[in-house]
């Protein structure tokens, strides 16, 4: 009962974030470019509740904001891992035999590398738009779901009522889609839900070391990128601010996920 | 040497067992017979203080003028080391598969009465020889040995340690028919040349013919008959006991 | 079945490392300018002739792209792995100059990661229902979302800018005698933050493996028995160690990437700074050296995991079923 309530917390939580940045262009009191050279390094006030930065611009306006082009990032580039970790991990489990061995050695071979390093190499090549940082987190992000969507699909292959719909000459792609698929959803569900805290924490990380969005765009990370200069003269609230965006987002989806992982708890909700 | 009165145990709303008497008597081999779910497991688990506490048990198992079902936990995992051997069913999970046998033995004998290795390597040496069990197995890890082999183990501790009380819960179900005889007839070995009291629950009447002295049968969690073997088995009382006789042949 | 276990694990760490080396080679197909160039570090007009004779031969340019990729391959085994852009000098040079910064900020952190989760976990996973066996996973779970280079920034305003008690950057003090009091201090910060925000799942990992063990058949049977409680854990320990081993193995590059970006938060100067330097500068040779050398060390360190299981687990050793 406990742990009911408190998951009910952070939903509450998580669709606090979604929604204040959703319409962040309507509730940001300043635009997130607007500069103003007399009010520098403002500490938090009633004019700026979260004061300013270094070219007098509000941190608040530029949290939500930012805000919105850290979450679009990350829904991007999750729908993207999504689809390649469907696929890849659907034509591994269905077919399986040699196509299922050599897939998934590379998958594992590939799961060695730190996907930073492919990151960071693409971007010294590339670095663009947002779109841009989005389809390359999305290329490296696919990995894990590959492997649980391809586990899945072995799992379900062998089920009762999946070998009757092939004896019964139902057609492929109604057995991939209807059956294996629908019955996938939960476990790929969860991992969504931690691949989309992971695609978060690859954007704030890149912005932060300056290589993901491009710093005229405000991101969570763009903001801690310059954060860190202006921590070293005591201007804390920049820093502290979308870094405890980032901890509330990242923890309401880690606990969600939980909730949701435990196969008990998923059946007291079905 | 143990009397158990009134044993009644429930789990939530379920009663498991309704007001089990029985005792065993020193020096002797009973058995404890009944079908799967009759609560012949988890009679032997009360007696042994290993049900969680979530489990709601009543009654007495009187041993030694204590009853164990009140002693601290302290004097409960003494008795367990010292006065009461337990074999359980399933001999090849029964060992910690990435430790080496001999080690776990001497755990189960020599480290349980505070022989040293030493004294083990010793006293151990004889026990397997006359089960016929080489002394390699102890540099082997179980998942190398048959399950017939690892439950022969398990009796060459109980060999060494010579307790006041062998429990077997169902020693012979998970092996074939030639190693279950070799295993009685070890079992009626321990009785009559150490004179160790045995207690044996098993479901196989056959068994029950060949070794046991004393028979309580259990069905749905109470105790239907007691008695000798000769006695039940020639003048059944329940009827349940009978249809097990009459299913026996 | 053991020689096919060692030998699949050894082919797994050579496919990693083939793998990363089309992904450096590839950055040299990408890099603006004569490829010859990106070997020698200063741009084309500085060659000599013969120098430039000399790497075309080195490094088949003439030639087409799998012998070109065979013939880096080569150089890059020899350890030989170019020229800066930037600096203009070896590239090795430059990396054997920042590996021991990288190896001692990572294995500082591993280890009291792994002392820490093993003492976390044990405590919390033997313990059913005490206050340690709750609160773990609503720790591990808060500390890995806290961003760790976020982590960081608070780290250098508290003890650095407020306290100042600690220094805010680098591995070592400018004009300092370079001595190891130094250099502890320099470490504090990154390693606490990087032990900070990974003990959690590592202890969370193992706690939960030794309570699956405990609840198995022969834990059972050695209580009803009356074992020592402490080899009874022994036991559980060693067992549940082999699941955990395999989770670090697997979340061992992971791992390396947090040090990157760690390293670079505190300059400190290291392997994943001098990575992350050179894709901001565009030095290519020293990005597909430093990423080698990356792949090296992590492949490296997933076989030395691969060994300590091997010794810890016994069913792979005397080819038992797994």
């Amino acid at each position: 009962m406990r742990s009911r309530k408190a998951l009910l917390f952070w939903y509450i939580i998580l669709g606090l974030i979604v929604f204040l940045t959703l319409f962040s262009s309507v509730l940001a009191p300043f635009g997130p470019n607007e500069m103003s050279m007399d009010e520098v390094y403002l500490a938090p006030s009633g004019d700026h509740w979260l004061g300013t930065d270094h070219l007098g611009r509000d941190v608040l306006s530029r949290l939500l904001v930012g805000g919105k082009v850290t979450l679009t990032v990350a829904s991007i580039s999750v729908l993207l891992s999504l689809i390649i970790g469907i696929v890849y991990g659907g034509i591994s489990g269905y077919f399986g035999g040699v196509i299922d061995a050599v897939m998934m050695r590379l998958l594992e071979a590939l799961i060695t590398i730190p996907s930073l390093i492919i990151i960071l190499v693409l971007q010294a090549f590339t670095q663009g738009s947002m779109w841009h940082m989005a389809l390359i987190i999305g290329l490296t992000g696919w990995l894990v779901t590959a492997r649980i969507v391809r586990s899945e699909f072995i799992r379900l292959k062998d089920a009762e009522f999946v070998k009757m719909a092939k004896m019964f000459g139902t057609p492929i792609w109604k057995i991939l889609f209807g059956h294996l698929l629908r019955n996938s959803i939960p476990a790929i569900f969860v991992i969504t839900l931690f691949n989309f805290a992971g695609a978060i924490f690859m954007e704030v990380s890149l912005s932060f070391l300056g290589i993901g969005i491009p710093p005229a765009i405000p991101s969570w990370g763009n903001m801690l990128y310059y954060a860190q200069n202006d921590i070293l003269i005591g201007a804390w609230w920049i820093a502290l601010f979308p870094g405890i965006m980032i901890f509330m987002t990242i923890l309401a989806i880690n606990f969600i996920g939980e909730a949701w992982k435990n196969p008990t708890w998923r059946r007291l909700n079905d | 040497m143990i009397d158990v009165r009134d044993l009644s145990i429930r789990i939530n709303d379920k009663q498991i067992t309704d007001h089990v008497d029985f005792n065993i008597p020193r020096g002797k081999i009973i058995t404890l017979v009944g079908e799967s779910g009759s609560g012949k497991s988890m009679t032997i688990s009360a007696m042994l203080g290993m049900l969680t506490t979530d489990i709601n048990v009543s009654g007495k198992v009187i041993y030694e003028g204590r009853n164990l079902l009140d002693v601290s936990d302290k004097d409960m995992k003494s008795v367990r080391k010292k006065d009461i051997f337990t074999i359980f069913q399933d001999a090849s999970n029964s060992f910690n598969p990435s430790v080496k046998l001999g080690r776990q033995m001497y755990a189960y004998s020599g480290g349980r009465i505070g022989d040293t290795t030493d004294v083990f390597n010793v006293k151990m040496l004889p026990v397997l020889d006359k089960l016929g069990l080489s002394w390699d197995i102890t540099e082997q890890y179980p998942f190398q040995l048959s399950g017939g082999m690892l439950q022969r183990c398990m009796i060459a501790c109980a060999f060494y340690v010579e307790p006041e009380l062998l429990i077997a819960d169902e020693p012979t179900s998970a092996l074939d028919m030639v190693l279950q005889k070799q295993f009685i007839q070890l079992l009626i070995q321990l009785n009559e040349e150490r004179g160790t009291t045995i207690l044996l629950v098993t479901h196989d009447l056959d068994i029950v013919a060949e070794a046991a002295h004393e028979m309580v049968v259990m069905q749905q969690g109470r105790v239907v008959e007691t008695g000798t073997v000769e006695t039940v088995f020639s003048q059944p009382r329940h009827a349940y006991t009978k249809r097990l006789l009459e299913s026996r042949f | 079945m053991t020689v096919k276990w060692v030998g699949k694990r050894m082919v797994m760490g050579i496919i990693v490392l083939i793998i990363v080396s089309f992904l450096s080679f590839f950055i040299m197909q990408l890099a603006p300018g004569d490829p010859a160039a990106a070997f020698y570090g200063g741009n084309a007009q500085t060659l000599t002739a013969a120098e430039k004779e000399r790497i075309t031969r080195a490094y088949a340019l003439d030639r087409p792209v799998a012998q070109q990729y065979v013939a880096w391959l080569g150089e890059t085994v020899k350890g030989n792995l170019g020229t800066s852009y930037k600096e203009g000098r070896p590239v090795s040079e430059i990396i054997m100059e920042r590996l021991p910064n990288t190896l001692l900020l990572v294995s500082v952190c591993l280890f009291f990661i792994i002392i820490g989760s093993i003492w976390l976990g044990t405590v919390a996973g033997m313990k059913a229902g005490s206050i340690w066996d709750k609160g773990l996973s609503t720790f591990s779970i808060a500390t890995s979302s806290i961003p760790a280079f976020w982590l960081g920034m608070l780290f250098i305003y508290f003890f650095a800018v407020s306290l100042g008690i600690l220094p805010s950057s680098g591995s070592s003090d400018i004009g300092g005698d370079g001595g190891l009091g130094d250099k502890i201090r320099h470490l504090i910060m990154p390693a606490s933050v990087l032990i900070l925000t990974h003990v959690g799942i590592y202890a969370r990992f193992l706690q939960e493996s030794i309570k699956k063990e405990n609840s198995k058949y022969y834990v059972k049977v050695a209580r009803a028995n009356g074992v020592m409680e402490r080899t009874i854990q022994m036991g559980i320990l060693r067992n549940a160690s082999i699941p955990y081993l395999n989770y670090i193995a697997m979340t061992i590059p992971s791992f390396f990437g947090g040090s990157i970006i760690v390293e670079s938060l505190f300059a400190w100067s290291g392997l994943g700074q001098l990575t992350v330097k050179a894709v901001v500068t565009k030095d290519f040779p020293l990005l597909m050296g430093s990423i080698m050398v990356t792949g090296v060390i992590v492949v490296v360190s997933l076989l030395i995991i691969d060994l300590i299981m091997y010794a810890m687990d016994p069913k792979l050793r005397k080819g038992g079923i797994r």
